[in-house]
């Protein structure tokens, strides 16, 4: 049996390598998943252990909890005075305050020195102490060691052609300074710190431009020789005053690595997300090819059925195929994930996630996880067809069959048209009928499955739709198209790969468009600025509080409401927050307050969002527990709600001063403002853009422009996650090779028929063509159908939170119905090659 | 080698000829000739049967005549046309419009109706049908009742009568027929042989068939007897009985 099995595997070479790749191109993609994240997680874990690998305990300001990423989750400031103890305490070889800040380096001629994908520009404290410095290694120069000096980053200095000696602005939360360049930095070899720019400045530098005098964000301490890091830990625990804590040096690198990781999780998911559809549709094929298998091969079985072998034989035989194919596919697709893992990173750092590297890990969990996914996947798709065999009958071998032309069943039927009507039903009741929000999603997924197992049924009718204009073409599109309907199921399962894809490039689509144009909507109805002052970069994470002054000062301005976010534990959970200036922020947003007022956000106010104060039960004056990790816990009372989600989307707003005072100087993400009466727009606007002059990291816009530069951000995203899908449609279109493959396979007969009664070869080709290209059509008219309506669900879903308006993008969705149509005729090539050149002879000649 | 009763006639035009016709097939002295040497000429209006044991080389020959397949050396021509003077397009186009095809089995397309079968290579060509000769072809053969059904819902014999319907219906120069009653009974053949012998007498069509049934040779105005791919001898007029005795003779 085995043997017979891997001569029929090999005996169909085409049908082989369409079905591996399949498969391997899935198993590439989560392969290549894990490799990048294995590989990021320890190029961040190397980085922080590195950088940190000279201080053995850090003290620092206790909090209530650890966050090390997210805007405005810093522990708090520790006195200057701490250090002397800490100095003094047993086990200390040296111990130096550090500060770390915001600090934005222009080049020498102004420019700002930005990142891309928003990575951090921080300034440090350079420590004196050469050993607490860790990794961080001088590469040129000297370290910084007066007001007026600081030392960059190798990349920096080299991308930016900043030389040693030149004098640089750099910006800080405060005023700019201007600096000579002293130095360049390292850090363990690398130039850049995972694609932050920093800046170093002696201490007592530091504390000025990054934080405050006579304060430090921690202490880093180097122990004796001999003293462990524990017992150094320990030693300090007992000397520091109350509200400091002292932990190891480890602690800190594995909490940075941690954090690290944790954002990593959520890439690696977002990319195992697309490598799941791409397993989905490749398991269509598979499923198809074992049809097709199982249908070729009816007389064959049904022969081995009549000399004795068992259903449960036949059964393995056809698994044990599946298992054959699943785990070749599998490694082949583990040896892609490698070039895959690298095409990723490229992809990331293009689109500007950059990420630091080592060489890519290739762990054996990788493997393993993916083999067995990827053979799993396989044979439970060829479960069914597999079973099917075992239901061919003996008596079969001594008919004359003609392959194709089953019916699909009416309990196929049944099933899928009551899956699509009760996921319908239960979308449209979250939508209209109050019904729970999260009962959207398995709606929306119940609609999918749904129209996948009733697709067959449309075939029919969507093929004699789509081939009406085929008649025109003559016989050869008329036989495309009755080829097409000719088995409804081996179609619609072919084209059903394409929809899936479709469905959500185009859903997507429909989003992103709705998404934009309510972004405009919510501009004009929300806001009643004249300009917008932003981030000098779309991805840029903020800019200095220092710029607000500068455009207050611009003449013709009359007034300037800035805003900023950050994130906090609400309740106990983590949540975020926008922070604005309750002075004026009625003036310039309407956020349809309906009780209270932004103005009233005093000290300890907060104005909450409809839908939190309808499910907390809020009311004016109700209690809202927060947590800072620099401040601890603050008692908020409810001074405001608000109904109109859209400029603003987080649930709780507070005042610029309370997130200052909880939270400590946070970056500026806008401003809106408002011109003085007879001012003009232009003008004001070109006063602004000179003010700015000095503040590289913010700039300028009227309303069209920043919907331009919104709607930009949006595209990228959108062209990101279209690439990401594009393999499943890639997928698809193998599947549809595959298909045609086999068709032509099958009617070697009908073709050599054909060609004797003097079908051309280029008419053969065209049929074959045009059946191509009405299943490219199908998957692809019934993804955009779908598509539009789950994109059209989907933003209607989001309306509570600020989608208004739903737009559907028209060319884009012709577009890509077209791009499938033409995919149909590529994928036909080899196929239509193969049609015209079956053997007439060989084909009419009975022996 | 016998000599038979009559000699050709040489009154008719020739619808097709070929002159030193060979095929071989493999090469240098693995090479197994299928055909010899062969020099014929199809007269106008007739119907030729062409007869020999398996192997002597008939189907092959049909296969040259009728431009499916091309010869080692030789020349085949169809009217004036040599035939390996053309690319395959022109042959394609050749088959389409000037000859008409019936073979053993698997003559129909399964999707398509008898009706639609029988229109296919005019349809091929996109001209449009003749009805009227058509409907007379239909009534000929008597399909009439079965012109909307698909071949798997017809029999054997009545799949044969489409073919055969649809071998007329471009009005060809020639019909060439490979074993057309190769898969039926009796009585379905002589339908079939019937129905081919009424297009020659009646209509004037000329139909060059490879038989090994001699039941289906005596329905001929010539028979053609190859072995060993030559043509050894030729026959007018035959009954099925001589036509019987001579197979064995030739130890068929």
């Amino acid at each position: 049996m085995f043997s017979t099995t891997i001569r029929q595997m090999l005996a169909h070479k085409l049908r082989l390598v369409l079905t591996t790749a399949s498969i391997a191109l899935g198993v590439a993609f989560l392969a290549g998943t894990l490799v990048l994240t294995d590989t990021m997680g320890l190029a961040f874990e190397q980085l922080f252990g590195k950088v940190s690998s000279g201080t053995d305990a850090v003290v620092r300001a206790e909090a209530p909890y650890t966050a090390s990423d997210g805007v405005g989750t810093s522990r708090g400031p520790i006195p200057a005075s701490a250090l002397a103890a800490v100095k003094a305490t047993d086990g200390v070889r040296a111990a130096e305050g550090t500060v770390t800040g915001y600090a934005l380096l222009t080049d020498t001629k102004g420019k700002a020195v930005l990142t891309s994908g928003g990575a951090p520009t921080q300034g440090y404290s350079m420590p004196s102490d050469e050993k607490l410095r860790g990794d961080v290694e001088l590469m040129s120069g000297t370290a910084p060691d007066s007001a007026d000096e600081v030392a960059i980053d190798a990349t920096s200095a080299e991308e930016h052609h900043i030389k040693l000696g030149s004098s640089i602005k750099v910006l800080f939360s405060g005023p700019t300074r201007e600096f000579t360049v002293v130095g360049t930095v390292g850090f363990g070899g690398e130039k850049n710190l995972g694609g932050t720019t920093s800046a170093y400045f002696d201490t007592a530098t530091a504390q000025q431009v990054l934080g405050t005098p006579g304060q430090f964000d921690s202490i880093a301490v180097s122990a004796d020789q001999g003293v462990s890091q524990a017992e150094l830990a320990e030693n300090l625990s007992a000397v520091v005053p109350d509200g400091l804590e002292a932990v190891t040096g480890k602690t800190v690198a594995q909490e940075s690595s941690d954090a690290i990781k944790k954002d990593l999780k959520i890439v690696g998911i977002m990319f195992m997300i697309f490598a799941g559809i791409a397993l989905f549709v490749g398991s269509f094929i598979i499923w198809n090819t074992f049809t097709m298998i199982v249908t070729q091969r009816s007389r064959e079985i049904a022969l081995l059925r009549a000399v004795g072998s068992t259903r449960r034989q036949i059964m393995r035989s056809l698994l044990l195929e599946a298992l054959l194919l699943g785990t070749a596919a599998s490694a082949v697709g583990v040896a892609l994930g490698v070039g895959v893992a690298k095409g990723l990173k490229t992809l990331m750092d293009a689109v500007g996630f950059s990420l630091p590297s080592t060489s890519l890990q290739l762990e054996p969990r990788t493997i393993w996880v993916s083999l067995l996914v990827g053979t799993a996947v396989t044979v439970v798709a060829a479960l069914v067809p597999a079973r099917r065999a075992t239901k061919v009958l003996p008596v079969e071998a001594l008919r004359e069959s003609t392959p194709g032309a089953e019916k699909p069943s009416i309990r196929r039927a049944v099933i899928g048209v009551a899956l699509t009507g009760a996921g319908t039903t239960v979308m449209l009741f979250t939508l209209y009928g109050g019904l729970a929000k999260a009962f959207f999603g398995p709606g929306l997924l119940a609609v999918m499955v749904g129209v996948m197992v009733s697709l067959p049924f449309a075939v029919r009718p969507l093929a004699a739709m789509i081939g009406k204009p085929l008649s025109w073409r003559g016989l050869p599109g008329e036989l495309a198209k009755q080829n097409a309907m000719r088995n409804p199921r081996r179609t619609s399962s072919t084209a059903a790969a394409l929809m899936i894809g479709l469905t959500l490039v185009v859903s997507m689509g429909v989003f992103a468009s709705s998404l934009k144009h309510s972004f405009g909507d919510v501009i004009s109805d929300q806001t009643s600025a004249d300009l917008f002052v932003t981030t000098a970069s779309a991805q840029g994470a903020g800019y200095s509080p220092s710029v607000i002054g500068a455009v207050e000062d611009a003449p013709g301005v009359e007034q300037v409401s800035a805003s900023s976010w950050g994130e906090a534990h609400f309740l106990g959970a983590g949540s975020s927050y926008s922070a604005i200036d309750p002075a004026t922020a009625g003036k310039v947003m309407n956020l349809e307050v309906s009780k209270g007022s932004l103005a009233a956000l005093g000290r300890d106010g907060v104005v909450v969002s409809r839908s939190a104060a309808t499910q907390h039960k809020w009311d004016i004056g109700s209690i809202v527990n927060a947590e800072f990790p620099a401040t601890g816990q603050h008692r908020l009372h409810v001074v405001g709600v608000y109904d109109g989600k859209g400029w603003i989307g987080d649930n709780y707003v507070i005042s610029l001063d309370e997130q200052k005072a909880f939270a400590g100087q946070q970056l500026v993400t806008s401003a809106l403002v408002t011109l003085a009466a007879g001012a003009d727009k232009g003008e004001v606007e070109q006063a602004i853009a000179t003010a700015l002059a000095d503040h590289p990291d913010a700039r300028v816009q009227d309303q069209k422009e920043f919907e331009k530069t919104a709607s930009g951000s949006i595209d990228s995203l959108l062209q990101f996650v279209t690439m990401m899908l594009l393999l499943a449609v890639l997928i698809a279109l193998l599947g549809i090779v595959n298909t045609l493959a086999l068709s032509v396979f099958e009617r070697t007969r009908e073709l050599g028929l054909l060609r004797a009664v003097g079908m051309t070869k280029s008419q053969v080709r065209a049929m074959v063509r045009w059946e191509s290209v009405v299943i490219s059509l199908i998957g692809a008219l019934s993804g955009a159908a779908l598509g539009i309506g789950i994109g059209l669900a989907m933003s209607q879903a989001l309306k509570d939170e600020g989608i208004k308006a739903i737009s559907i993008p028209v060319p884009q969705v012709t577009m890509y119905v077209v791009l499938a149509a033409v995919a149909g005729v590529i994928a036909a090539i080899g196929p239509a090659r193969s049609a015209s050149r079956v053997d007439v002879l060989r084909a009419v000649v009975t022996d | 080698m016998t000599v038979t009763t009559t000699r050709p006639q040489a009154a008719t035009a020739t619808a097709a000829r070929a002159e030193g016709l060979s095929k071989f097939y493999g090469v240098d002295e693995a090479a197994v000739w299928a055909l010899d040497n062969v020099s014929v000429g199809l007269q106008e209006g007739q119907f030729t049967a062409i007869m020999g044991p398996s192997g002597s080389g008939k189907s092959t020959l049909l296969h040259m005549l009728a431009g499916l397949d091309r010869p080692s050396s030789g020349e085949v021509f169809l009217g004036d046309v040599e035939l390996s003077s053309l690319n395959d397009k022109q042959l394609t186009m050749l088959r389409r419009d000037r000859i008409g095809f019936i073979f053993q089995s698997f003559n129909l397309l399964p999707t398509m109706t008898a009706a639609e079968n029988i229109v296919l290579p005019l349809r091929i060509a996109g001209r449009k049908p003749d009805e009227h000769w058509v409907a007379s072809i239909v009534e000929t053969v008597g399909l009439s009742g079965r012109l909307g059904h698909r071949p798997a819902q017809l029999s054997g014999g009545q799949q044969q009568r489409v073919a055969a319907a649809r071998a007329l219906a471009s009005k060809p120069e020639i019909v060439f027929a490979d074993e057309p009653t190769g898969a039926l009974d009796s009585s379905s053949s002589a339908e079939l042989l019937g129905f081919l012998r009424n297009a020659v007498t009646e209509l004037g069509q000329t139909v060059v068939m490879v038989t090994h049934d001699p039941t289906a040779a005596s329905y001929a105005d010539r028979v053609i007897f190859l072995a060993d791919g030559q043509i050894v001898d030729e026959m007018h007029t035959p009954t099925a009985d001589q036509v019987l005795d001579y197979m064995k003779r030739l130890g068929a």
